[in-house]
């Protein structure tokens, strides 16, 4: 891991930062591909447990459509350049890790009150815990292609 | 598990390892890499075409029927999305994400499946 040492490199920093604050590029292309992968299969299984079965379960459902909202909207906002963007991503991906960390965590010690499923339910484990390193992987990637402070 | 889901088993994971080993290997997508994933479209249409004749034959869905050509039509979508975000950046990191398809589809196949039967 090569960390970005702006003390360092003053010059390369500055003229990298200066033309592009973009988070679309090399690593974050593969971010962005996983995280629409997860933004259609959420919205399309909070979809349809909300027109089948919402009744069953409105809690777990509702926290199903809400998984889904934050995928998208942190494919959307991490594809697109400039600072607005990038505090949206951020706010995406940190609403994304304490959703999966606590739905995880509930799922855990009162499955009598979570026995639905959700994206984030055990920790993400029915999709290989990728949820849970996705938004890990996210903020490190947000770190840095961070703006530069003005 | 039927024949359609060893297919894309095989081909996917086949397309996953070529485009991880070329990502790994510092590469741009080329025409081996991106033809994997063709090979993965490939491997969906197969399972397109013979399941609308299985359900013409007659034979019954016992999952959702809805459900199961929302994901394979969502699968087929996945492929030359991978391809066209591949050409737009020509670096190795397009490799890694022509390598997601090939899992991914796997993933949906067995999905699909479980719909099926």
């Amino acid at each position: 891991m090569k960390a970005p040492r702006s003390g360092a490199t003053p010059a390369k920093a500055e003229g990298k930062a200066g033309v592009k604050d973009t988070r679309n590029t090399g690593p974050g292309r593969l971010l962005i591909a996983v995280y629409a992968v997860f933004a259609i299969s959420a919205t399309a299984r909070a979809g349809y447990q909300i027109l089948t079965k919402f009744s069953e379960a409105p809690l777990a459902y509702l926290l199903s459509a809400i998984a889904a909202l934050v995928y998208v909207v942190a494919t959307v906002s991490l594809a697109k350049p400039g600072r607005t963007w990038f505090r949206i991503s951020l706010a995406a991906v940190l609403v994304e890790l304490v959703g999966v960390l606590v739905v995880g965590a509930l799922s855990v010690f009162d499955p009598v009150a979570f026995p639905h499923e959700t994206v984030w339910s055990l920790f993400g484990r029915g999709y290989a815990f990728i949820p849970l390193l996705l938004p890990v992987l996210g903020l490190v990637w947000l770190y840095r292609r961070r703006p530069r402070l003005q | 598990m039927d024949a359609y889901f060893y297919i894309i088993l095989v081909v996917g994971l086949l397309s996953s390892g070529v485009c991880l080993g070329a990502g790994i290997l510092k590469k741009a997508p080329n025409d081996f890499t991106i033809l994997s994933v063709a090979a993965v479209e490939l491997a969906l249409l197969v399972y397109l075409v013979g399941s609308i004749v299985r359900v013409i034959a007659g034979e019954p869905i016992a999952g959702e029927a809805w459900e199961f050509w929302g994901y394979l039509a969502t699968a087929m979508l996945l492929p030359p999305a991978a391809v066209y975000w591949s050409i737009l950046e020509r670096t190795r990191w397009s490799n890694f994400v022509l390598a997601a398809v090939g899992v991914t589809a796997l993933v949906m196949a067995a999905r699909m499946n479980q719909i099926w039967y």
